[in-house]
């Protein structure tokens, strides 16, 4: 009895051994998804990998969003940094700055892949001030105005992407008898007011701070642009509105919102669901019948236009940490080549179908992307489905200007400045001039804490 | 002599049996008051590190112009509310302790907005005053054709704080119809009586007798009602996040974004002044007890 078990374990010992040998380079991969279940997609590309390079193994870590700074500073401190990490750009571009990133391997997957393939603006977002790569966007999604193409069409209004076109049609398409609203803007106090109006005052070339750091919130754009909010407004429904009244789209009776493209599970739910959901099953709900046909009738304008081109979203990229192992390094680039491949880029993204965008052109188009288990994109089609991700040329933020990261734009969307001063413009009345000049003091405070 | 180590005896005993209690009490109360009035004088870091700054805490809070508007904001809420539930308190309980059928039942019913969780009720308001689908503005606008604008009548400020207000006195009045009416109940049938024969009406009995009776428990309640709205925080925040009564701003000045722990720490020092000056002026003018 006990010689098959000392001979089974050296067998073992031997093989783990000579495995070891034979694996000459790791790569260990600190992903920002941690749920289960795309932990184990994730497992099944890095042994799909595996598989397809002998010698090579790649460990999968699962590391929380929020705590990604604080364990790469602990892993860098002991010596242990991993190969290479997925996490969103804000965190990619303050460790730009700290020097542990490997920027040659992503200039090397960039020439191999082909710089004109990947969106320019998600590009730029995770380009440093002398023109290095700390990141390489992989996934990411999009606000854009959601609105009723039939609607649009039925009264010959033009597509809204330009601040004439949306408050044109937020005129003709709100009707406050019938209970019908043109828009929704964010006018309540939190961050989703906050992504509305930083796209516009984007648009506007309105900035919070400069290349050099200088706050310049109170400015002529960014008070032109509070002016045009405040009239958008006023096409909302009543009251102060948060992302919650895009129920208000699926029934119906609001023809544009602003939303990310996380909506196209819901809508596309919603298409499901019709089945069972037509008017005539309820016939006696008043205010407005179901439409079966709301994806179809659904357009996206993720481009606004007016000083300049503006889209708004985030995006979370790649990163290779230097290593003193070439031979880590070289598995290191392969792999993300690996994970650039259309064939594990787009298992990577079915994982969240809509809210996890591909990075490089042509992906959107694959028959493969389109062809996700949920069936979401199907009821999209493919030209829809470039036309959404086309926002990414031209993504930008308040956060990063010219490649620099300025963390007090983070301390002041946490105190939730920019939304009060809406909602004091929208709800309260207060006067643009002196919301802006409130709100540029309270920055100031916020920026000498 | 004997004696005299007798009570000794005594009241070593009973500081013993009181000591657990006034040790707890000393922990769970004393101490965070004091190290609330502590922390007043201090810019607190979120890492523990304390910089004294003397008064500069209250200084800056007694120049922020939002401080006074919640002040304002919290004398209506506090007005609205103590009147409107212990009126509708005392017209229920009057009313439950009429003999009439089904008056177990009904009693019962009374009590349910009390016992309803708030953050269900809470929903269940937003969903009747929702300006879109809501009944509310279903039934002025489409149904009895009062007004032709529909009206978000929590979302905007200037009728907020009266929603908030009307959803407190439903939540919290049968509180005050229980105290009222257990009290209702102990009063002799003979003084009606006798106050009948003096030939008083019903008006005349309630004013006579009733409230006479009753007043104790009135300022109890109301009493109680002031400590409990001065404090209130969750049916306001949850209903209404953008009426800003007292508790609410300190929330918003301690935990929203970055923490203001010593800011946070003077208004509530303040706040416990206020609340512990209104009891005793009206405890002891008031009711003169």
């Amino acid at each position: 009895m006990k010689k098959p078990l000392i001979l089974a374990s050296v067998v073992l010992a031997n093989g783990l051994l000579m495995n070891q040998l034979a694996n000459a380079a790791t790569v260990e991969f600190w992903t920002a998804q941690t749920q289960s279940d795309r932990l184990q997609t994730i497992e099944l590309l890095a042994s799909t990998f595996e598989a397809l390079n002998d010698g090579v193994t790649v460990k999968v870590v699962g590391v929380d969003e929020n705590e990604m700074a604080t364990q790469m500073a602990a892993a860098v401190a002991a010596g242990t940094t991993p190969q290479l990490i997925e996490v969103n750009s804000e965190i990619i571009m303050s460790l730009g700055e700290e020097g542990i990133i490997d920027t040659k391997a992503h200039q090397g997957v960039v020439n191999t892949i082909g710089e004109t393939r990947f969106h320019k603006g998600a590009l730029t977002t995770l380009t440093s001030p002398s023109n290095e790569y700390y990141g390489l966007p992989y996934h990411g999604w999009i606000q854009g105005i959601w609105y009723r193409k039939d609607w649009f069409d039925e009264k010959g209004l033009a597509e809204p992407d330009s601040w004439e076109n949306i408050e044109a049609a937020a005129k003709a398409l709100t009707d406050k008898a019938n209970n019908q609203y043109g828009i929704l803007v964010g006018t309540k106090p939190d961050s989703y007011t906050e992504q509305v109006f930083t796209q516009l005052a984007l648009s506007n070339n309105a900035a919070e701070f400069d290349a050099k750091g200088n706050l310049i919130f109170n400015s002529a754009e960014t008070l032109e642009t509070i002016e045009y909010y405040k009239e958008l407004a006023k096409y909302n429904p009543p009251g102060p509105q948060n992302w919650r009244a895009r129920d208000y789209y699926l029934q119906g009776k609001m023809a544009m919102f602003f939303y990310s493209t996380y909506i196209m599970d819901d809508l596309s739910l919603a298409e499901v669901a019709k089945g069972s959901l037509s008017s005539e099953n309820f016939a006696e709900l008043s205010g407005g019948t179901f439409d079966p046909n709301l994806v179809q009738n659904t357009a996206f304008a993720p481009i606004i236009n007016h000083k300049s081109a503006a889209s708004y979203g985030t995006l979370s990229g790649l990163v290779a940490l230097k290593t003193k192992n070439s031979a880590d390094s070289e598995a290191t680039k392969d792999f993300i080549e690996f994970m650039y491949d259309p064939a594990s880029y787009i298992t990577f993204l079915h994982m969240a179908p809509g809210g996890m965008n591909p990075m490089l052109k042509g992906i959107a188009e694959d028959p493969a992307y389109l062809d996700d288990a949920n069936g979401v994109f199907k009821l999209y089609g493919a030209e829809k489905m470039t036309q959404i991700v086309s926002g990414f040329d031209d993504i930008r933020s308040f956060s990063v200007v010219k490649g620099k990261t300025f963390p007090a734009s983070g301390a002041i969307f946490a105190k939730s400045v920019i939304p009060r001063m809406i909602y004091d413009v929208t709800i309260e009345g207060k006067d643009p001039q002196k919301a802006l000049d409130d709100a540029e003091a309270e920055m100031k405070t916020i920026i000498a804490q | 002599m004997a004696s005299s180590i007798l009570i000794k005896n005594e009241a070593r005993l009973g500081l013993k049996l009181v000591a657990p209690a006034i040790g707890i009490i000393g922990l769970l109360v004393i101490y965070p008051i004091f190290f609330n009035v502590y922390l007043s004088f201090f810019d607190v870091q979120l890492n523990g590190s304390k910089t004294f700054i003397g008064l500069d805490n209250y200084s800056d809070l007694l120049a922020n112009p939002r401080y006074y508007h919640s002040i304002g904001v919290s004398i209506i809420y506090l007005l609205g509310t103590v009147i409107g539930t212990t009126v509708l308190g005392l017209a229920a309980a009057v009313l439950m302790n009429q003999e009439f059928h089904f008056r177990n039942i009904a009693r019962g019913l009374i009590l349910l907005p009390y016992f309803a969780p708030v953050i269900s009720v809470v929903f269940g308001w937003q969903f009747i005053f929702d300006p879109v689908n809501g009944i509310y503005n279903h039934v002025v606008v489409d149904v009895l054709h009062l007004t032709d604008t529909r009206e978000n009548l929590i979302g905007n400020p200037d009728s907020a704080l009266f929603v908030v207000i009307l959803f407190d006195i439903w939540k919290h009045f049968p509180i005050a119809y229980l105290l009222l009416l257990a009290k209702l109940q102990s009063v002799p049938k003979d003084l009606y009586e006798a106050a009948a024969i003096d030939g008083q009406n019903a008006w005349g009995r309630f004013w006579h007798v009733t409230l006479p009776e009753l007043k104790f428990v009135i300022a109890t309640v109301v009493l109680l009602r002031i400590i409990w709205n001065l404090n209130r925080f969750e049916d306001v925040y949850l209903l209404a996040p953008n009426v800003e009564t007292l508790p609410i701003f300190t929330y918003y000045q301690a935990f929203a974004g970055i923490v203001d722990q010593g800011g946070a720490a003077a208004i509530s020092v303040i706040q416990l002044l206020v609340l512990v000056g209104l009891i005793w002026l009206y405890v002891r003018k008031v009711l003169k007890w």
